[in-house]
């Protein structure tokens, strides 16, 4: 166990060591900050969003040992030693992008781009739960991830085929 | 992907282009009209790939060396001024390097409002004074070596106020209504013949008073800013419509030249009109980084985006529609109140819509300005026609079941089909008729039982069937385009566009990369576009009212026209740049083209920062874009939530410069259009003032559960007039009536004409 | 956030440990997804934290015995997919996967689940409002303001904030129980006996001593559970709190004849709210469109509206009608 920090002044820095797509990476976080931030302004891994920082939104959907989580509630250092896997992490080691992320082209599902990372990792997630029995339930599962401009319809046909090609 | 396209080939002679400066290439609407085999397959949204791995830069995802983060502080009153101010246990906190409450004179200067010839979401500067105009009005800035420290120490900064009165509802105690044609005189009421006389007299009378909530655009990219002083000079990475208003906005409120100043927002994260303006957090963000002397960067926390932003102002709207027997609408009088700031007048025109969407002889409009104390409403997605359709197409909808009509042939009835009714001038194309007679063929409507509540499922859920239309301005404004080509080989040409316009998702790359490979016959991946960007030539003048589109392409299309002729091609149909190019020393040329009518003197505007769309009236003709929506309802037996499992929607948009992007367009604003009837309205307690729904949670936007079939169909016709590439206006048009189409169809399946919206379970259960 | 220190248990005497040393106002985190968000609000303001996300032993999962035995550790949406909590109780499977989002029901724990606090705007959206709740004695801003959301039923001069959760609303209906350590106790605390009205403390919303852990989480088996359902009535279709919800079970005996009936409301009430009266109703009656909606008038003849809120009873009672209509389908015959 770790010990306890005094609670009066700053707390000191928690020395985090977790993976991140695959790779060690080692932190010195504030207890406070989120796993957001902390991929986004500490480790430059920017295609994490934020769009509410309250779990309103999902756009800061990350995987936390292969399962999906909204970053912003994720306090950074209750993934130490876990694996987190970003947007970044998603394609091949040669650029090739995921089947995923071509049925997001393919179908057009997106348009400002902003949700579209989030989007793709729930939508990773939700084939890798088998959340895909129909478009109902794609609908329901992928419900955690806002859209503004209204690309619902996209993703839930990139998901769709996806799923069928792939098996999920 | 194909990389060749020769959907020119066959492209008759030039016809005269109204209102082009420079003559564009010969690809004119009139040759495409005449030809619809050309058509062929068009690239996909070019910026995707991007999108997908999470590799676009938006205003916060720079993270420059030695970066700060700032945060602001917010009012927590509702009216009145600061008194005092303790930041001791704000500067406290580790890592804080600048607590920026009130800012002396002459550091900063209020820019004016966009919409009183200057830049700004308002003209009203927070921070420059001891005023609190509105509950979550920022007040205070808090610059730190860390978010979590900014974060922290703007919680601890503590503000003692005085209160004053507020009012913050159009019915409230304190607010002032004032007629807009008084107050800002560019502005005038639109009259057309006696309306009163002729709806007094008219054998059938509709009456009756449609509500609309305040509403927020909401885009998922927050309002972000990431500034930089480079020794004199001014970056701003911020995800805007409107670099240049953000560039002479800063360089306006710091009192330094706008040439010190530069933007980037290659793309935003949705903006919805949001991010048409100068931001008011920019103005003290900069001069703090300059006292830091470190690059910052600002989230505004989602919560005050809700008080940051503009938002759809609450509206009352009071409707009388006189009709003839047979449904002839003779006469309509559209009165509307509608909220704006105590610092601003935000110009209405809600009867632009109103009064031209059918053949009515006799209209009166008037507009009333309602201050309250808030900040000042702006133009979230179709402004006014949104929620002026939802008055007029319930009230049309109303005629028809009066009149025992169907609502599609009553519309019909009354189209106007060649000429303005307010002009007097033709449109310059108006196929709103086929819009509904492809939208009824593909939604079946034949099978439609009118009577109310005689459509149900076999479990009993009522079925309602509903239809409006819809219409927007087809605007443009100026832009200027830069050309530059050059040989990459024998076979390969690289195209770089620098143009007037921002990316938000619309698909305005895709739009322009598809000109240039059709045009030119150089390959997508070979085409560069910069937007979004004020290092180059272009002044980034605003995308906003639906031009984008309209305005970028025919600059374009100057451009490439001035590129065949310097090149000595042949001014039209298919050409081989990479072999005409070949071993030639790069091509620079620019182009630009204005709206039609539009006097040189806006070159001077534009360049001074300010805004110059124009349209729909332009001297010779009006132009706007038409929609025409089914709706199906389906509301269930016990419960009544109300459910849109299908809508058919067409366009006429004109040319449709990229399919993939436009029809993803209408899609998205079809759900704008089901998230501002069934989801969204802002709340507001009189007693705090502010909104008290200031979260995604309180203020519910659609989710993918609420969703279902959307058909989208383009009518694709080119217009003839309104610029050389034929393009008319898509991204507003296409929420305009949805509101009224589901209300008319809760209407058919329950009886229950609700004119407030949002229409929520409380209202048919 | 306030600044706060932050102690990782890895066992759960490791976490009571902590839990009890820790001092005033030190609070346990879990998924996160309450905690974690109200101290970015600044509304929890712990000076310390014991994190028990990593302690193995809370996630056990057990349905061999007399009862359902869930780890109070375990993740919401595993609890929600569980083949066994599928099959013999719908509605607590349903009250879960209508909850949130799946990232959220991914984080949050069925334990600290119990636990979520209201999500009454003027209580989340800070120091700009009264709301004793937050602030003890500074008045509650909701009863004469916009009170859509609000409390039909427990409200109180002080406090009509609605319990926001589902997942206790299903519990309670199916009288499950809460096993509960501290440092010096050991005890089983019904359910029922967890939440509280808000009275004149509306800050105080459990009967768990501040140095007690939920450690798992006890349902009876019966054959209720294989009839029942839990229907939540939102703004939207998904991913929003409840207007209304319903939990209810039932079992039928030969002709038709309802022999167990159990029904509580959720999203009406200052915790969840359980109906003997409108149960006591069917017992012995046919499931008809009549009986069940007079179940669902029973459920809500005390409640009480205030002034945005009313339409809530008129739903609630068919909600109630239409989730009897549904676990008839399910019950036993």
């Amino acid at each position: 166990m770790d010990n306890a920090l005094p609670a009066a002044s700053a707390p000191a820095a928690v020395d985090l060591a977790f993976t991140v797509n695959g790779s060690p990476a080692k932190v010195a976080v504030d207890p406070r900050e989120s796993l957001l931030d902390v991929l986004r302004e500490r480790l430059d891994l920017t295609g994490t969003k934020k769009g509410c920082d309250h779990g309103q939104c999902g756009a800061c959907t990350v995987h936390v040992d292969g399962r999906r989580v909204v970053s912003c509630l994720t306090a950074a250092v209750q993934v130490d030693g876990r694996a987190v896997t970003t947007i970044e992490g998603v394609e091949g080691p040669d650029g090739e992008l995921h089947p995923l992320q071509q049925a997001f082209i393919d179908h057009d599902a997106l348009q400002c781009g902003y949700c579209t990372p989030g989007q793709v990792m729930s939508g990773l997630a939700c084939m890798a739960e088998g959340h895909t029995r129909d478009d109902a339930e794609i609908r329901e599962y992928m419900s955690g991830n806002l859209c503004r401009c209204g690309a619902y319809a996209g993703i839930v046909a990139a998901i769709r085929e996806t799923a069928r090609r792939t098996g999920h | 992907m194909p990389t060749r396209r020769n959907f020119l080939r066959g492209a008759g002679a030039a016809t005269a282009l109204v209102g082009v400066e420079t003559v564009g290439s010969p690809l004119t609407a009139a040759a495409l009209a005449g030809d619809e085999t050309l058509r062929q397959p068009y690239a996909r949204r070019v910026d995707a790939r991007d999108k997908v791995r999470g590799a676009v830069q938006y205003g916060a995802d720079h993270v420059p060396a030695r970066l700060t983060h700032a945060v602001p502080v917010v009012a927590t009153i509702g009216k009145g001024r600061v008194v005092e101010f303790d930041t001791t246990a704000a500067e406290a906190v580790p890592g804080v390097r600048l607590v920026l409450t009130r800012i002396p004179p002459g550091e900063l200067r209020s820019a004016p409002f966009i919409m009183a010839g200057g830049f700004a979401v308002q003209g009203y500067q927070p921070m420059t004074s001891d005023r609190v105009a509105y509950r979550g009005q920022m007040i205070a800035l808090v610059v730190a070596d860390t978010l979590v420290a900014a974060t922290e120490a703007a919680a601890l900064v503590t503000a003692r106020y005085e209160t004053e009165p507020f009012a913050v509802t159009l019915d409230a105690d304190g607010t002032e209504t004032l007629l807009q044609a008084t107050v800002i005189p560019r502005f005038p009421d639109t009259v057309m013949g006696d309306a009163d006389a002729a709806y007094a007299t008219s054998p059938v009378k509709l009456d009756a008073t449609y509500d609309g909530p305040p509403q927020h655009a909401m885009p998922i990219e927050l309002l972000a800013s990431t500034v930089e002083w480079q020794g004199e000079n001014l970056i701003v990475r911020e995800s805007t419509q409107n670099a240049n208003a953000v560039r002479h906005g800063v360089a306006y409120e710091l009192g330094i030249s706008a040439d010190r100043v530069e933007v980037i927002s290659p793309s935003a994260g949705g903006a919805f009109g949001q991010k048409n303006s100068f931001q008011m957090h920019l103005g003290p963000l900069a001069l703090a980084a300059r006292r830091v002397g470190r690059p910052v960067k600002l989230v505004v926390p989602r919560t005050q985006t809700f008080h940051a932003g503009s938002f759809r102002p609450a509206s009352r709207q009071r409707i009388r529609l006189g009709a003839d027997r047979s449904g002839r609408m003779l006469a309509a009088i559209h009165e509307i109140d509608a909220q704006t700031s105590r610092h601003d007048l935000f110009p209405m025109q809600y009867t632009e819509l109103t009064g031209r969407m059918y053949d009515i002889p006799d209209f009166r409009g008037r507009h009333q300005l309602v201050r309250t104390d808030a900040q000042t409403p702006g133009y979230m997605r179709a402004p006014f026609e949104h929620i002026a359709a939802f008055a007029l197409e319930s009230s049309v909808d109303e005629l028809a079941y009066k009149l025992g009509k169907d609502p599609v042939a009553l519309r019909l009835a009354n189209d106007a089909p060649t000429t303005d009714p307010i002009s007097g001038h033709p449109f310059t194309s108006r196929h709103l008729a086929e819009c509904l007679r492809r939208g009824a063929d593909r939604f079946g409507w034949v099978d439609r039982r009118p009577g109310v509540g005689s459509m149900r499922a076999k479990d009993g859920t009522l079925i309602g069937w509903g239809v409006a239309v819809g219409a927007y301005k087809a605007a443009t404004a100026p832009a200027t385009a830069v050309l530059r080509a050059e040989s990459l080989g024998r076979r390969r040409c690289r195209v770089t566009i620098t143009v007037d316009g921002h990316e938000m998702g619309q698909g305005i790359r895709t739009a322009i990369t598809n000109l240039i490979t059709g045009n030119l016959g150089v390959a997508t991946e070979d085409v560069v576009v910069v937007v979004g960007d004020t290092r180059g030539v272009p002044p980034q003048h605003s995308t906003a009212g639906s031009w984008g589109t309209a305005t970028a392409l025919p600059a374009i299309d100057a451009a490439m026209g001035k590129l065949r002729e310097q090149l000595g091609l042949r001014p039209s149909g298919p050409i081989d740049l990479p072999a005409a190019m070949s071993g030639r020393a790069p091509v620079e040329l620019q182009a630009r083209t204005k709206a039609p009518g539009q006097p040189d003197d806006v070159w001077d505007r534009v360049a001074a920062g300010g805004a110059a769309g124009a349209g729909p009236e332009y001297p010779a003709f009006t132009s706007m874009s038409y929609i025409a929506h089914f709706v199906e309802v389906r509301i269930e037996p016990r419960i009544r939530r109300i459910r849109v499992p299908r809508v058919v929607s067409v366009a006429d948009c004109g040319r449709v410069a990229s399919p993939v992007t436009a029809v993803s367009q209408v899609r998205g604003g079809v759900i704008w259009g089901i998230g501002a009837t069934l989801r969204e309205g802002g709340e507001v307690d009189p007693r705090f003032g502010g909104f008290l729904s200031a979260s995604l949670e309180d203020y519910a936007l659609p989710v993918n559960a609420d969703i279902g079939d959307i058909d989208v169909s383009l009518i694709d016709k080119p217009d003839p007039l309104l610029n050389s590439v034929g393009v008319k206006s898509l991204g507003e048009v296409s929420m305009v009536g949805v509101a009224p189409a589901i209300a008319n169809a809760v209407w058919h399946a329950t009886g229950r004409r609700v004119r407030r919206l949002p229409i929520r379970i409380e209202d048919v259960i | 956030m306030r600044p706060f220190a932050y102690t990782a248990a890895r066992t759960l005497g490791q976490a009571v440990e902590a839990l009890a040393d820790g001092g005033p106002g030190t609070k346990v985190l879990a998924g996160g997804t309450t905690l974690y968000d109200l101290m970015k609000l600044r509304i929890e303001n712990p000076p310390a934290v014991i994190d028990i996300s990593r302690v193995s032993e809370l996630t056990r999962i057990d349905t061999s015995g007399a009862e359902l035995v869930i780890g109070a550790g375990a993740r919401m949406a595993d609890v929600a997919e569980h083949p066994v909590v599928r099959r013999d109780y719908p509605a607590l499977s349903e009250s879960l996967w209508r909850a949130a989002s799946q990232q959220l029901r991914n984080m949050a724990t069925v334990g600290g689940n119990l636990l979520q606090r209201t999500r009454c705007s003027y209580f989340r959206g800070g120091s700009a409002f009264p709301c004793n709740k937050r602030e003890p004695g500074s008045g509650c801003s909701a009863i004469d303001g916009i009170d859509r959301h609000h409390a039909l039923f427990g409200g109180s001069q002080s406090c009509i904030a609605t319990y926001p959760g589902d997942w206790a609303v299903a519990l309670l209906a199916f009288d499950a129980k809460l096993d509960v350590v501290g440092p010096k106790t050991r005890r089983t605390i019904a359910l029922a006996d967890l939440h509280v009205e808000p009275g004149s403390t509306p800050q105080r919303e459990h009967t768990l001593a501040a140095d007690e852990i939920i450690v798992r989480i006890r349902v009876p088996k019966t054959a209720a559970g294989r009839g029942s359902t839990y229907l939540k009535i939102r703004d939207r279709e998904s991913y929003a709190f409840a207007l209304t919800s319903a939990a209810v079970g039932l079992t039928i005996g030969r002709r038709g004849v309802i022999e167990q009936s159990r029904i509580a409301l959720g999203g009406v009430a200052t915790r969840p709210w359980r109906v003997p009266a409108a149960e006591q109703s069917l017992i012995g009656e046919q499931l008809t469109e009549a009986t069940a909606r007079r179940a669902g008038e029973v459920a809500f003849a005390g409640a009480k509206a205030g002034h945005h809120n009313g339409f809530r009873i008129e739903l609630g009672i068919r909600t109630v009608t239409e989730a009897l209509m549904i676990a008839r389908t399910r019950a036993t015959r």
